[in-house]
This record gives structure tokens, sequence and C-alpha cells, in this order.
């Protein structure tokens, strides 16, 4: 059979072999290598106590060169860990902030979700082998090199160009050499990527805890603003093109998430709990510790499996088989657990007067942010139950794109079959063919870790069964990951450390970074294609030099005041009433400052926030900028702004009063200024 | 001058003539008399806010957004707190349900629409007050011209705020009172959302596709705002209902904070394009809701199926009528908006199996989800139908063929001179109904079909497309209330000696989909729903062991003792029902009272046999509204008709929890007197309102009376000088209104719901429960409406305070809160409520607000 129909065999050979070692043995885009990591020496970090000290804590490390590693530890009470107490390290962010402590310069960098590590040999060529859904056996211990980051904050567009270019590889070269080749790139392409995709919502998960239970007096570990950028760059991930989305938009996404999140869960929480009732059945949400149930379980009393034999069922949404009919449940010989309720059916304690006593057999455990439809992670009397459910969508998709090679897009009956069949499937909520259950499946792993009130049998055996659901060869599980995670914390506390490490690593990026500060837009898109065909390998670095430095910082201010300028133009008509315009002053002051590296975006900015604000030195800022501005844009927006028939008097008298009088030279404007450490002029009111 | 006319009077007109025109004098004199006129309002733009909670937004003004040191609602914040005047006690009077609280809102009329969905109990026809689809669907084939909501209040002859200004004077867009289709919008919606750049619309389409979703409301601002540039409009309205959805949906802090972040940016709009306008010193805002809202962050709402339960054997074996679709985002048939009403089949339906499309025997009204409207078929309708089934049975024994006979007109025969009273007064209003279809023929025949744009602006095109429509509504109207009364002429036509049941065809006895006649409290209390298990039973002395024969459910008890075995959350009772209510006829109760001069409708509530409650209500001659509370117990009716209960004493646990709310405030002429005291006697409404508006039921006493009475207003009222065809087609409305209250309203407990159409964990709203109940007002003016600054009012007001208060702003309404003679043209009446005398006169003694309001400047 041939395999590769237009090229000898030998050729054909040769180009699998380099690309699967490429796919097999890829050093990560992002991730850089490290030398063996030392022992953790925690000693030099600041290790700030949160409100809720029982269950998460946050570290801040320094690294040399102008950055700290911000990092969330978790005690798992639920699973056994390397060290004497149960704390891990779950999620670092890396801060980069020039060695200043103004937050203006400042930038977000790498997020390491720490379990998350490179997989074994064993599990990439598992992951390799089409239609193996199943794991394959833990990493038993880090390699001792710094963990791979899931995200660069500061390049995610870098991101949506690596999945371009390996789409385009997958398509243009690897299929056509026929089904082994074609099945085996594509399940280890979805593998990987499923097993990134998992860590990254634990570490989204673990970020809005932290923030969920911190209590007021405790310093967050990110503003606002910072986590929701975080967050909505994490979400994102997800989509193809999600790293292109502007930051003026992340809040949005982001709250749009939250919103639908919790809409689901609630919907879902509903849905269960309704259902048992109808069936008889007992519902119990899950909760994390924040309080948010993101899990839920489902009993059947043992006294009612014999009162109710033979009882109408109707599994539709439960998903499991009809207890009633189901004789092993009469002498049941897993888990079970008593529990006390009061005549209002509330559990109590045993030594309530009055309290009932039930037995409880377990049925099943679903995950409650998946949408439509509650997600069924753990069947007791059916194993396979859920692995079954979640491969449906999996195998329908592997066979038809990877075996059949039938596209959507390339074949009408397909498409037309296939749209009905999903929206049939999803509209009715059938337990078939419906998105992964990897979200809940992964939050079920920190929720089995975190939860303190679960019964420590009913939480390994929870543990053990979820393990079996999940498809992917390269997942650890929860003890490993507890061990992995400490290690990998280590390794990058070590790579920390070392001069040539990460404080080399940040140099290279801000080197990188410098690039289109010294480069027009063609050099800087030729960059970008040497970057990408190189699959990451070439990225192109200035020199360093204290000049291109200053203009680093000046950059990222520019950037900052900006960003924030933008956010105020865009927030409404009337930014006297939304913000502190001592805020929105500071922004102005520090473009007027730096007049002739304004862009047109912030020219666009001042110019709209001119008209959109009554107050008189705040639309002289404003004024100042774009007449100090060197951009063209400036003078269009100038020219706009004296168009405006709707601008009141006091806004044209001043507009005309600048028109007429000679540009004065850059400076503060009359108002106290004081000279901010971090080099822009702070206005005070 | 006076002296002067009276004796040219005297001398110069002859007496008859002198009498009517000094009549005429004298109306015109009081007509003319100046209207209210506080301030300078020359226009009013009002947005309409779905459920927006009083202590919702003003938490969250108080909170200051780290990100910009500002409230979390700076427009909120900048216009209604510190330029403007907001009410802190401000109420729904009745449900707190959207489609009854709207029509309360716009029309400043007692209630007539009494939910989101009624159904008419003779034909099923159903009102849906808040489908706009189908609403669209037949404006563009010509068939309507108004929301529902609209044809209904036209019919009564209630005009809305809306009409109070001309139609070229007014923006009006989607409300469920909307009048006249607006496809424009539809369509500038689609073009705006693509006017766009293109990295905002790529953004866009990665982080969510291109919905459509929010087009629509973007598209209303816009409209609102170019509106309000043009001076010409006088009345502007802008409905939304985005915190409604979200706090459905979920009872999260930041999703709430999110839906209000963009209420409060639209506001800002709004207020900002006003203060460019022409009119700005002239123009008032106004925010208004129609609910509060029941949610809590620690606690989802949990539902309870009435449906399933009324299709149980215990609750009946009935095939459920809705209008709501079951789990309607799993149904593919869920798409489909047209769908007239959806039967829920049950398979343990007691005699009807298989004839759920026929004979549904239960309706039921579940939107607003903290209450529930229960629509049951007649009993006896249920009990002839069973015995006629069984007599068309060939194998009967004698004895029982007998005594069924036997049955079946001992039930006719107690009906039959009831119904045979309905049949003739419907066929009388029939008749006059269809020399009006007649009429109604020939003024549609001459209406003209083409129109200048001046005149469409004037709004002439809909006011001759609306005649059209009221021929084809009057119509069907006609059709299905004719079949109804032929059948049920021929139930009543049947006659013991010559009744030969095997030739009879049921159908044509007993009204397929239809509930029949109301039923009485003892029907519902003995309520037949099948031939009991060990089936029909003859007594020795021939006749039917009705007891043993019949499953019976009393619905009262069955709705009492719902409990359920889930019961994750603390803080929620295992009881989903906690009051059931019923309207019942003065005369039944009257001579159980001391009390004579009661009110026609008295409501009786429950909490369970042992504690219930009757509200009593009278009505002065000047239209003042009392009420008293009377505590009473196991109240049942016999056969006869006759109500037993037994009295009972002021007590903790009674409905509505009045006794025992430590909120509760008597008045201070009430000082001395004991809580019971106070308690039992009569009070006004207003009394009672200032006296109970904080307890945990609100104005819960006064809601239940606006819910379950019959106000008789504009066309339900008998004027002088009417036409015998006009009294008759007004008694055929009164007809229709009551053919639509249902038998039962079910009210749920505290974080429980009856929605099945999906899931509202969030939270609801529907009950009386304060929380539900507790609205929100606000006002801010430009410098010359007189609006106060920077106040709150805490005096308490409710919806039926609206309307008059707008139109005392702009001068349409007169001291004796009587509308202007235009607006009395118009079809406007007296308004019973209060307008808020706060807003209108000049601010002697401002409350400044102590929370919230943060300097801008």
């Amino acid at each position: 059979m041939r395999i590769c129909p237009d090229r000898s065999s030998r050729e054909a050979s040769v180009l699998v072999f380099v690309l699967l070692v490429t796919f097999l043995f890829p050093s990560s885009v992002l991730a850089q290598n490290a030398r063996s990591a030392d022992a953790y020496q925690p000693n030099q970090a600041i290790s700030e106590p949160s409100a809720n000290d029982e269950i998460f804590r946050l570290e801040r490390v320094p690294v040399e060169g102008g950055a700290e590693l911000i990092t969330i530890h978790a005690r798992l009470d639920g699973i056994q860990t390397p060290a004497h107490d149960s704390w891990v390290p779950l999620v670092t962010v890396l801060r980069d902030t020039l060695g200043d402590s103004s937050p203006d310069n400042d930038r977000l960098r790498y997020v390491w979700p720490l379990t998350y590590t490179r997989p074994t040999i064993g599990q990439r060529l598992s992951g390799a082998v089409p239609f193996l859904y199943a794991r394959v056996g833990s990493r038993k211990s880090a390699s001792g090199k710094a963990p791979p980051p899931a995200l660069d904050l500061a390049a995610t567009d870098r991101d949506v160009w690596n999945k371009i270019f390996w789409t385009a590889l997958q398509s243009l070269l690897l299929d056509p050499y026929g089904i082994p080749v074609k099945a085996s790139t594509r399940s280890y392409r979805q593998n990987s990527s499923d097993y990134r995709k998992s860590h990254i919502i634990r570490a989204l998960s673990v970020l809005s805890l932290y923030q969920a239970v911190a209590g007021p007096e405790t310093a967050p570990a990110f503003s606002q603003p910072e986590l929701a950028e975080i967050q909505a760059r994490l979400k994102l991930t997800d989509k193809t093109f999600g790293g292109l989305v502007s930051e003026l938009n992340l809040q949005r996404y982001n709250e749009q998430q939250i919103t639908n999140l919790r809409d689901t869960r609630g919907h879902n929480w509903e849905l269960l709990r309704q259902h048992a009732e109808v069936e008889s059945l007992f519902f119990e949400p899950l909760q994390m510790p924040d309080g948010s149930t993101t899990h839920a379980m489902l009993w059947v009393a043992k006294s009612d499996l014999a009162t109710n034999q033979g009882k109408r069922y109707d599994g539709r949404f439960l998903n499991i088989a009809n207890p009633w009919t189901d004789k092993r449940l009469l002498d049941w010989p897993g888990y079970s657990e008593t529990r006390f309720v009061d005549s209002a059916n509330r559990s109590v304690s045993e030594d309530t007067p009055g309290a009932r006593r039930i037995e409880l057999v377990p049925l099943a455990l679903y995950g409650l942010d998946s949408p439509k439809i509650p997600a069924l992670l753990v069947d007791f009397r059916d194993t396979f139950n859920p692995k079954k459910r979640e491969l449906s969508g999996r195998v329908l998709q592997d066979v038809t794109r990877n075996v059949l090679s039938v596209s959507r897009y390339g074949d009408l009956p397909y498409f037309l079959g296939r749209t009905v069949f999903d929206f049939v499937t999803g509209r009715r909520g059938m337990d078939i063919n419906q998105p992964s259950r990897l979200r809940t499946y992964s939050q079920l792993k920190l929720l089995l870790s975190l939860n303190q009130s679960l019964n420590p049998e009913l939480r390994e055996q929870l543990g053990n069964r979820l393990e079996r659901v999940s498809l992917n060869p390269m997942e650890n599980d929860m003890e490993a990951e507890a061990k992995l995670a400490t290690e990998q914390y280590a390794a990058l506390l070590a790579y920390a450390k070392q001069p040539d490490g990460l404080p080399q690593k940040l140099d290279r990026d801000r080197r990188a970074e410098m690039t289109k500060l010294a480069h027009g837009g063609a050099q800087q898109s030729l960059f970008r294609l040497a970057n990408i065909l190189s699959f990451g390998k070439y990225t192109h670095r200035e020199s360093a030099n204290s000049e291109l430095e200053s203009r680093l910082d000046l950059a990222r201010r520019f950037a900052y005041h900006t960003y924030f300028l933008r956010q105020v133009a865009n927030s409404g008509p009337q930014i006297d009433v939304t913000w502190d315009l001592a805020e929105v002053k500071r922004s102005l002051q520090f473009i007027v400052d730096h007049a002739p590296e304004a862009d047109s975006k912030s020219a666009r900015a001042a110019a709209t926030i001119f008209l959109r604000t009554q107050d008189d030195e705040t639309r002289r800022f404003c004024l100042e900028s774009l007449t100090h501005m060197t951009n063209p844009k400036a003078k269009t927006e100038l020219l706009r702004l004296s168009q405006q028939k709707d601008l009141d008097q006091a806004g044209r008298d001043l507009l005309l009063s600048y028109q007429k009088a000679p540009r004065q030279p850059t400076g503060p404007i009359a108002v106290t200024g004081e000279k901010s450490t971090t080099g822009g002029n702070r206005v005070d009111q | 001058m006076a002296r002067l006319s009276t004796n040219w009077f005297r001398a110069e007109l002859p007496q008859a003539i002198r009498i009517t025109s000094l009549i005429r004098l004298g109306v015109l004199l009081v007509l003319l008399t100046p209207a209210l006129s506080f301030g300078q309002t020359k226009r009013v733009v009002t947005i309409q806010c779905d459920g927006l909670p009083y202590d919702v937004v003003d938490r969250f003004v108080q909170e200051r957004d780290p990100a910009t040191g500002k409230s979390q609602l700076p427009w909120f914040d900048y216009i209604f707190y510190q330029r403007g005047t907001r009410l802190a006690n401000f109420y729904v009077r009745g449900m707190s349900l959207s489609g009854p609280s709207w029509s309360l809102i716009d029309t400043g009329q007692h209630l007539q629409i009494k939910g989101n969905v009624e159904f008419d109990r003779y034909t099923l026809q159903n009102y849906d007050y808040l489908n706009f689809v189908p609403f669209y669907v037949n404006a563009t084939v010509g068939r309507r011209i108004d929301m529902p909501g609209v044809e209904v209040l036209d019919s009564l002859g209630i005009p809305t705020l809306t009409d109070a200004f001309p139609h070229s004077e007014r923006h009006a867009t989607f409300s469920l009172f909307q009048r006249g289709p607006r496809y424009v919008t539809f369509q500038k919606a689609l073009e705006n959302r693509f006017k766009k750049g293109p990295k905002e619309l790529f953004d866009e389409w990665t982080m969510g596709g291109l919905a459509m979703k929010g087009s629509v409301p973007d598209q209303l601002t816009r409209e609102l705002i170019e509106s309000i540039a043009d001076p010409r409009y006088r009345y502007l309205e802008l409905v939304t209902t985005d915190f409604d959805h979200t706090a459905h949906h979920n009872n999260d802090r930041e999703a709430h904070l999110f839906a209000l972040k963009e209420l409060d940016a639209m506001l800002g709009q709004i207020w900002t394009a006003i203060q460019k306008s022409p009119l700005a010193s002239e123009t008032t805002l106004v925010v208004v809701s129609d609910h509060g809202f029941n949610t809590d962050e620690r606690v989802y709402s949990q539902g309870f199926n009435l449906v399933k339960l009324l299709g149980s054997p215990a609750g009946g074996g009935h095939h459920v009528v809705t209008k709501r679709r079951l789990l309607l985002n799993y149904a593919i048939k869920g798409l489909n908006p047209f769908v007239p009403d959806i039967t829920t089949t049950t398979s343990d339906s007691y005699y009807l199996r298989k004839q759920s499309n026929e004979y549904p025997t239960a309706m039921l009204d579940f939107d607003g989800n903290e209450r529930a409207s229960v629509h049951l078929r007649d009993s006896d309708l249920n009990l002839l139908q069973i015995i006629l089934q069984q007599l068309q049975h060939e194998d009967l024994s004698a004895s029982l063929r007998r005594a069924l006979t036997d049955q079946f007109f001992n039930t006719l025969d107690a009906r039959r001179a009831g119904w045979q009273q309905d049949v003739s007064d419907v066929n009388e209003e029939l008749a006059a109904l269809h020399r009006a279809i007649e009429r109604q023929r020939a003024l549609c025949a001459v209406q003209p079909k083409k129109f200048t744009k001046e005149q469409s602006a004037a709004g002439l095109d809909d006011e001759a497309k609306r005649v059209c429509v009221w021929e084809d509504i009057w119509l069907a109207r006609e059709k299905s209330y004719s079949e109804y009364i032929r059948i049920l002429t021929n139930l009543i036509a049947l006659r013991k000696e010559s009744f030969n049941p095997s030739a009879l065809k049921i159908e044509d006895l007993i009204a397929r989909r239809s509930m029949g006649s109301h039923n009485t409290v003892h029907q519902l209390q003995n309520y037949v729903a099948g031939i009991a298990p060990g089936g029909l039973i003859v007594k020795p002395d021939g006749t039917l062991d009705m007891e043993k024969s019949f499953v019976h459910v009393d619905y009262f008890s069955l709705l009492h003792n719902l409990t359920v075995r889930n019961n994750p959350q603390a803080g929620v009772a295992n009881h989903p029902v906690d009051l059931l209510a019923v309207r019942i006829p003065a005369d039944l109760v009257r001579p159980l009272i001391t009390d004579t001069e009661i009110a026609p409708d008295v409501v009786w509530v429950s909490a369970g046999s042992e504690q219930q409650a009757l509200i009593l209500a009278r009505e002065d001659r000047e239209g003042q509204l009392s009420f008293r509370y009377l505590p009473i117990k196991n109240l049942t009716e016999d056969e006869t008709g006759h109500l037993h209960f037994q009295s009972s004493t002021w007590q903790p646990g009674l409905p509505l929890q009045i006794f025992e709310d430590p909120q509760l405030q008597l008045p201070a002429a009430a000082q001395g007197q004991s809580r019971e005291a106070w308690l039992s006697s009569w009070h006004t409404d207003l009394e009672w309102f200032e006296a109970l508006h904080k307890v945990r039921y609100s104005n819960g006493l006064i809601g239940l009376h606006e819910q379950l009475a019959r106000h008789l207003v504009g066309r339900l009222v008998d004027e002088p000088g009417l036409s015998l065809d006009e009294r008759l087609l007004r008694r055929l409305l009164r007809r229709q209104r009551q053919n639509i209250e249902a038998d039962i309203l079910v009210v749920a407990s505290d974080h429980w719901n009856f929605d099945v159409r999906g899931f509202n964990p969030g939270g609801n709203h529907g009950s009386f429960f304060r929380i539900s109940t507790h609205s929100t007002l606000m006002f801010a003016g430009g410098d010359k409406t007189g609006i106060p600054r920077g106040a709150v009012i805490e005096e308490p007001y409710d919806s039926l305070s609206f309307v008059p208060t707008v139109l005392a702003l702009t001068g349409n309404l007169r001291d004796d809160n009587n509308p202007i003679p235009i607006l009395w043209d118009k079809g406007f009446r007296h308004f019973p409520g209060r307008p808020i005398k706060e807003v209108l006169t000049p601010w002697q003694n401002p409350k400044t607000a102590v929370t919230g309001a943060t300097a801008t400047h």
C-alpha cells in the first residue's frame, strides 16, 4: 500500500521521522532549558499569609534582573504529598517589573501551572497512538528542568501563529502520507493540546479560588485588571484566534465568561436536584473552598431500594442505570454512608432529637460546569459509563477526520448529516457527542485535593474512578501531580536563581521586546515569519544597551498610559462621572511629557477624552498632548475637534486658544506636579 | 360682573336653557380648573427596567469601584443620588410579575391583567402578554397591530400613559404594551451590528461569534438618543430586560454587577443626550421597575414541578395545558415560537387516557415563577363525562346503570339553571357582538388604504388598521364562544325521559378543550378526578356511592402538604408552597361575619387548615379602599354552597406573618393599642401600607386583594345612557375578564419557584415577599422641572402612583386626581393612586442621602 503517493518512500520516511521527532521532543516554544534544580530554599522568598491561611498561601520570589515569581500554594489535604505538611505550589506567574516598584511598566509574562509537565517519552508515544483513549501511567518525577509555562501573557499572538502553522503543516505535509501518519500525528496534537488545556483550566480555578477566599486584609496576588487579563487570556487559549483579541476587550470577555459559567453551574445544580427529587434519589452538592458548587453526587437510600423495586425511572439527564431494577444495589458491597436527617429532611448530627437515620449508597458524581447538562464523571456501578460517553464525541471526530478523511467543509452530505446530528444531540442534551468534560474533570481533581469534608475512603474511590475517565495518555494521576508540582516548583526556583537561567531568559525576552523599538513594521514581520518557520527556535533580539533599556521602560509606560486612556475614552459619554480625573490627568501628563513617542491610538484617546469631559484642566491636558504629538494622527484629531458642531463654547474657546498660541515646550502643565519615581508626572488635585 | 352675569342669565334665558347652560358651564369651569402643575416638565424620558430591585441598586451605588474610585454605578449615583430623587420604598401593587405589574404602572388603574399568560376557561384562548414573535408575524400579515396587552386594555377602555401624548410626540418602542409594530429597529440593528472596525468585529467573532443578541437593545438605545435630540418628542420610553434575565439565571454578585454596569452606562448615554438636547432643563428622566427580585448569593432558587404534580395520580391525573413548553431548551419543538399552547400528557389520567389533545382538564400559568395560577375543569363536567363514558358500556348491570343515570341527572339538574342562564346571557351578548362586527366591517371597508408620510407620523395608518383588526378579533371570539355555548346547550337539553347514552357523542355534550365554569371551594376540596380503584359502588338504596366510587382530590391539602426529600440548602424549607389564595363571593361570607358593608369580593388566603384568613374590603363614596384581615381556620364549603369556618385569633404563623413581624410599624395614633387590636380593625389601604410595607410580605395584604378582586373600571362599568347593545357588550367583556380568573393562586415558599420551562436558580419573583415587590423608582430633572436633588423619599408608594405623578409633572393632572379634559376625552379617568407629592412640591425638608452620594466635583 502506498502511503506517500507523490514521493519516494525513502524521502517520505525521513521526513516523517524528522517530523515525528519534532513532535515527540519539542522543547516548547515557550519553555527554555534549565540546569538541574537546586534544593528549594524558601527562606529567600516572601511568603504572605492569606486570610484563609488554611487553604491558600501566596509566595513572592524576587528574580535577578527585576522580576518576581508569584506563586499560589494550596494545602492539598486530599492527597499524599511528599513534604510533611500538605502544602503544594500550584500556579506561578512571572511579573517583569524592570526592577522598580512602579506598576506602570510591569508586564505579566509566563504562567506555570506547576502540575503541567513535559510528558515522558512513553506518554508521548502513547499519545501518538490513534484510538488509545487511556492513561498509561504517571510520570514518576520531574525532569529537573524548569517547567514548561502554559502561556506567555505578553506574547499571546505567538500561540496563534504556532497553531496556524502546525495546522497548515498537518494538513499540507503530514495528512497526505496516509492514515497511520495522519492519525498518529493528529492524535498526538489533540492529546497534547488537551493536556495543556486541562492544566490551564486548573490554573484558572486556582486563581479564582485564591481571589475568592482572600480576605480584604490580604494583599491580593494580582490587581483586579491584572487578574481579569490573566483569566481572559487563559480562557482565550481555547479559541483559535484568542491570542489576537485586543486587550481592551479582555475585561468584557472575562465578564461574559464568568456570567456564562455561573449560569451553567446554577442551571446544572437545579437540573440535577430536580431530577434526583423526581426519581426519589438524594442530591448532594460538593463545594470548593470558596463555597462554589462545582460538582454534585447522587445517592440512593437503601431503604428505598426495597420499597421502590420496579418503580418507573426516567434516566434522561442522569445517564445512569435504573437503580430500582438493579439487584446489585440490594446487597451493595461497595462504599456506603450513614447519615441523619431531621423532619425537614435536612442533614443533622446523630444526636439531634428526632433525627432519622438513612443508609446511602453512592450512585454517581457529576460536574456542573459543563454546558447544557451535568457531566457524568463517576458511575459507581459502571466505571466505563462516563468514559464511553466522553469517548463518543472523540471517536466520532477521530474516525471521520483521521480515518475517513471526511471534513465538514469538504463534504456536503457529511456536513448536513453532522450538523443535524450535532444539533439534535446538543439540543436534546443527550450525553453523547457532547463537549468534552475536560473542564469538570480537571476541576474535580482540584476539588478532591482541596475538599476536606469528604470521607477519605470515598475520596479515594472517587479519585481512582476518576483516573479511569481520562482519555489522555499524557495525564498523570493526582498524587503524581502533587509530587511533580513540588519538584517543578523547586526546579523553577533554582532556574530563577541561576544567572543563566530565568534572569537570562528575562533578558532575552526584553531584548526580543526591544525589536519593535529598533525596527520598522516590515522588518518585524520578517522576524516573525522566521520565528514561525523555525518552529520558534529563532527569535530576533536586540543587543541591550542603556538607551534601548530606557526606551523599553518608556515604551511600557507609554503602553500602560495609552491603554488606560483608551479605556477611559471608550467608557462612555462623560468621563468626569465615571473616572477619577486625577488619574486621567496623570496619564495625559505622561503623554504630554513624551509626546513625540505617541502613536495614533493615544492621539485618538486624547481627542476623545477632550470631547467627553467638561473639566477644563483635563481638556487642556488633552490639547497639550495633541499639540505636542508629532504623529500625523494628532493633527487629524485636532482638526476633527475643531469641526465638532456639538462642542460647548468653553471647549471651543479652549481649542481656539491652542490653535492660535505658539507651541510651548513640553513640560508639566500649570498644576502642582510631583515627579514620580517612575518618571511620569503625577498631578495632585 | 358676577351680578351682571346673573342678571343677564335671569333676564334673557328661558328657565330650561338656563339650567342646562349652568350645568354645562359648571362642568366646563371644573374641567378648566388649572391642572396640578408643580414644575415645568415639558418632556419625560422613562426607562422601564424589568425586575430592578431597589436594594441591589442601592448597595452597588454605595460601593466603590477600586479601578475608578467612583461608585460601582457612577451614573445612578450622579443622576439620581446627587441630582435627583429616589424612592426608598416603592412597591409593586399586586403580584410582583411583569405582565400585571407593567399594566398597572402603565395605566395607573386597578389591576385587570392577572398574569403573564391568561387562559379563557370557555375556549382555552390564551392571552400571552410576553411573546413578541407571534405579534410581529401577525402584524406583518395585517392580522394584528398591537401587543395583546394593549388589545385587552383597549377593549376595557383603559388607556396607557403613552396614549396621553399625541402619536407624533411620543417615542415608544418594544414593550409588553406596545402599540404598533416597529420593523425599522430590526433593520437598523442589523446594519449597525456590522458598522464597526474590522478588528473590533474580528474580536467579537473570536470571543463568541457575531451574535445578534445585543444588537436590538443597542439599537433601541440609539433610537431613543436620536429622538431625545428632537424637541417634538414629549414622552419617550425605553424598556430594558437584561438585569431580570441575568438574575433569573444566576445568583452571582459579579454577574449582577456586570448587568447593572451595562444599564448604568446606558443611563449615562441617555442623560448626556438629554443634557445636550434643547429641552434639557425641562426634561425629567425616570427609572421605574415592575418588581424586585428574590435573589440571594448564598441560595439557589429551587423549582417544583406543578405540571407533574397535577398529572400524577395524587394530583388528579390531569392533562395540563401551559403556554410555555416544559424544558423548552431541551426540546426540538421548543424552537417553534408559534405554538398556541402546550399540552403535557399524563399516562396517569383516570378516564381520559390518550385524549390529552381533546380533553385537557387543567391549565397552569407558572410564569413569574414564585406563583402559579391553577385552572381546573369544572368538577361536575368531569363527573358527567365519567358517567357518560360508563353508560356507553353495554356490560353495565341494570342497577349500576340506573344509579349512574340518576346521578348524571342529579348533577345536571343541579347545574341546569345556572348553565341555562349562562347560555341565554351569552347568546344575547353574542348577538350584540354580531351586530358590532357588522358595524365594524362597514367601518373597516371605508378605511383609507394609503397614507401620506405626515399621516403615518400621526399614526393614522395604524388607526385604520386597528379598525379592521378588531373585526378579526371579535369574529374569532364570536366563533369560539358560540361553539362553547352550542355544546353546553346540547348538554342542558338532555332529559332523563329521552336519555339514550349509547346514541350520544360525548364531544357533542362536553366541550373539548374547555374548562367550563369556575369551580367552587367545595368542588376544589372534593374534586372528582376519576373512578376510584375499587370501581363504581351502588349503595343499598340504589344510589351511587359518591364517596367510594370516585377519586376525590382536596387541592388545598394536596398543595399545602407537599414536601421534598432533597433539602440541601440551609434556610430553604422543604415545603414548596407557602400560600393559596382564592376569591370568594362576599355573599357567601356575609352570613358568617359581623361586617355587613363589604365589597363583593373576599380573598381567602390559606397557609394550612389552621392558618387562614379572609381579607375583607370595602370602598367609600370617594373610592377610598379599606381592608380588614380576619384570622380564621378550617374553611370549607358544603355541597349546598354554604361556607363554614371557625374564627381564629391573631397569632404567629397566619398567612403573611404580619403579627410576629418585628418590622410592623403601627401608626402613632395606635399607641396604647395592642398589636392585635389594631390589626383586627378596618384600615384604609394607605394605613395598612404604611404599617406593613417593611414586613417580610410587605404590601401583600393589599396585593392579594388587588390581584384577586374584580375592579370595575373603564368599559367594565355600566354607565348611564348606554344603548342595550353597549350594555350587552360590556357584560360580555366582564364575562371574558372573569373567565381568565384562576381557581387557585399558588404562592411559593421563600427560594422556591414553579418554573418548568427551564431552570431559574438565580432568583425569581411573582410572590408578595417584600424582596420581590420592593422595586425601583427614581426621578431626575433639569433645572426647571423642580425635581428635588439629592433626595430620598421614605414614604411608601406603590405602582398606582406612577402615572398620576408623571401626569402631574407634565401638568396633565388636576388636583382631584382627574386628568385634564383633553385626556378625559381620550379615555383617562380618575386615578386611584396618590401622586408622589415629594417629587411635585418644592422640597422643604430634604433628606439628603445619608449613604452613597458620591461628590463628583
